[in-house]
């Protein structure tokens, strides 16, 4: 496995995302630019320009027509892939630090910080799809759900966009129920339907959804990642690792979950590369056992997307540096626990 | 490709170049190039190399066509034209933001490589202190000996201690003092009559200490008492990674020892493993004694408790 190395951004990573079929690439960092690269052969589509800050989080329709991003300069944009042209920017009071599209990508969510006296928040936005008017977009949410607990730094739209999942800063994931025709804005404690205390009072740092969303994946600084379903937000699976994640995913084909994270960033200097355990790690979905590292980058991996055909897999690192790897056929062919224990394809 | 490049000796536009430029045309490789059909492609280059000799060098490069189908969409997305600050670029990635890294191997293995958790030093001294309580050797109240309120009093009376125990006449806790499982402070509470007792021969005597010396008498308990495997006819290149892999198939390994050279730290060619269970240890005994590894016959027997060891 050769993997891809891409160099567009001068600072660490925030976060990557692939297009639905896979074949686009969606990179933000530290700096201010968001870039696009063809994922097969690493080639840089173009950058998206316009943010004042660090870009926190991105997000793409599920058409790749529309990219949505949220960043440090208080802004959400939501820019023309196939251009680079930015549409429409949302002005907060805050940092957006996370934004998805819905499941049918005519919603955005966005989560904002908590700071300068301002409540951490979930806000729901409607967006215009129609390309003759798609530069004017309502300003005002549909919905909002305001914190008065720890923030949110986290949250995804479930199945069918019916509920809203979070995960906060003390390790609880919430769900809410989301109804697109009356929206309920209120504080968290009056609309939270359920929720666990999944990673035992430390930070979420990621939560992605399964190909059907019927259950996610968060990964927590409390050094293990979780498997949790959406309905009941039971804990399937625990996968406990020696160092602090940043990032899990979950596999679409295979019954793998990959993990990245390490030590710290502030303290990465005093530390070897060895002892920073800076490896993407496999772990078995259902075994909960470790089954493969990947080493590579110089520094904690921040975030992790699987290809969601499942051919490939991308980490971004503290280092600067996208790593795209193509899976061998022997990633495809092996079997680890003999073959009666290998799911059948329609299980995966 | 680039084309051939003559060096343009008698050109008249090059006498007044630089003459580092001059040196570097003459030490260019020539290049020729011929297509042999079939996709297979030619190159052939001639060069001088380090030690100032001409060399030939052939490449055949064979090029296939590999095509995948994909996605309308995906098609449509590949034509679209570069922007940001991208744009005006050839297609094609570019060697500034795209390089290919080297090879990796992806092993995917069943069971799990997780190695014995480790243990933050400072977290274990820690929670060992955590439920140890400050206790006083007079009155065995919670506070430090000196500051007991019957100091006076009680020092005087033999059987309380006092000034004959092995940590000092003048009564102050040391951190490992405090420890109660430490040999030191075991032996004084157990009131072995106020006597200096050196650790190695106090009843169950088992601390740090112990450790380092490993004598017949006391100690070094916990690591006879493994069942232990001595292995020998072990390549120079064997290290604790790698006898961990090789034993942990057959159970719980709780040590791995190997040999090495004191000074270039190679190994010496044997190594002690501990297993949890003995049958395990057993198992991997049969299984590993006369096992081919890295081109070596592996011998492997219990190893036997010092004392019983010929010498």
């Amino acid at each position: 496995m050769r993997p891809i190395l891409l160099s567009g951004h001068e600072r660490s990573l925030n976060q990557i995302k692939f297009n639905r079929e896979g074949d686009l690439l969606f990179s933000v960092s530290k700096d201010n630019i968001v870039n696009a690269w063809f994922s097969h052969n690493g080639e840089r589509l173009g950058t998206y320009e316009g943010h004042n800050g660090t870009v926190w989080s991105v997000d793409v329709d599920a058409t790749s027509t529309l990219l949505i991003t949220g960043s440090a300069d208080n802004q959400m944009r939501l820019w023309e892939v196939s251009s680079g042209k930015c549409l429409f920017v949302w002005e907060f009071n805050t940092a957006a630090k996370r934004v998805a599209f819905s499941e049918d990508s005519t919603q955005v969510l966005v989560v904002t910080e908590a700071r300068m006296g301002y409540r951490g928040a979930v806000q729901v936005f409607r967006i215009n799809r129609d390309p003759d008017t798609w530069t004017e977009q309502s300003k005002q949410p549909t919905r909002t759900i305001t914190f008065s607990g720890p923030k949110a730094t986290v949250a995804a739209f479930a199945p069918l966009d019916q509920y809203i999942v979070t995960g906060h800063e003390n390790g609880k994931v919430a769900l809410y129920y989301h109804d697109e025709k009356d929206p309920e804005t209120g504080i968290d404690a009056e609309l939270e339907e359920k929720s666990v205390d999944a990673h035992g009072g430390e930070v979420i740092t990621d939560l992605q959804m399964s190909s059907d969303r019927t259950y996610f994946v968060t990964s927590g600084k409390d050094k293990s990642a979780k498997l949790i379903d959406t309905k009941t937000l039971q804990i399937i699976k625990t996968y406990a690792t020696e160092t602090p994640l940043n990032s899990a995913s979950i596999h679409p084909t295979k019954p793998y979950i990959i993990v990245g994270g390490g030590q710290e960033a502030m303290n990465v200097t005093t530390t070897s590369a060895r002892q920073g355990r800076f490896e993407t790690r496999f772990w078995h979905k259902v075994f909960e056992e470790e089954c493969a590292r990947l080493p590579g980058h110089f520094g904690p991996i921040n975030t992790i997307a699987i290809h969601p055909a499942g051919k490939a897999y991308a980490s971004g690192g503290e280092d600067g540096y996208v790593r795209v790897n193509w899976f061998d056929p022997g990633f495809f062919n092996s079997k680890l626990y003999g073959p009666d224990l290998e799911l059948s394809l329609e299980d995966q | 490709m680039s084309p051939v490049q003559a060096p343009p000796a008698n050109d008249p536009t090059k006498s007044s170049m630089n003459w580092a430029d001059d040196v570097d045309d003459e030490d260019a490789p020539r290049i020729e190039e011929r297509d042999e059909g079939n996709g297979i492609k030619v190159i052939i280059e001639y060069r001088t190399n380090a030690e100032g000799k001409k060399v030939k060098i052939t490449r055949r490069i064979k090029r296939t066509l590999i095509k995948t189908k994909v996605n309308h969409e995906v098609a449509e997305r590949k034509g679209w034209v570069k922007f940001g600050q991208e744009k005006g670029k050839p297609t094609g990635p570019h060697s500034a933001t795209t390089t290919v890294g080297e090879n990796v191997l992806l092993k995917m293995s069943a069971g799990n490589k997780k190695a014995e958790p480790e243990v933050d030093e400072m977290d274990k001294v820690r929670k060992q202190l955590a439920d140890k309580k400050i206790q006083c050797r007079l009155c065995k109240g919670d506070h430090f000996t000196t500051k007991c309120p019957y100091k006076d009093t009680l020092e005087a009376i033999p059987g309380a201690g006092g000034a004959e125990t092995p940590e000092g006449g003048d009564g102050t806790l040391t951190p490992a003092a405090m420890d109660l499982s430490n040999p030191a402070v075991g032996a004084s509470a157990g009131g072995s009559g106020g006597k200096y007792v050196p650790p190695s021969m106090r009843a169950g005597a088992k601390g740090a200490g112990e450790k380092m010396g490993g004598g017949p008498g006391g100690g070094s308990a916990s690591r006879d008492d493994l069942p232990t495997l001595r292995v020998t006819n072990l390549s120079e290149d064997a290290d604790d990674d790698d006898l961990r892999e090789l034993f942990s198939r057959y159970g719980r390994v709780i040590r791995v020892y190997v040999g090495r050279d004191r000074e270039t730290g190679i190994c010496k060619g044997y190594a002690f493993v501990s297993f949890e269970s003995r049958e395990d240890a057993d198992r991997a005994r049969q299984k590993v004694d006369g096992k081919g590894y890295d081109n070596l016959i592996l011998s492997c027997q219990w190893s036997l408790p010092r004392g019983e060891r010929p010498a």
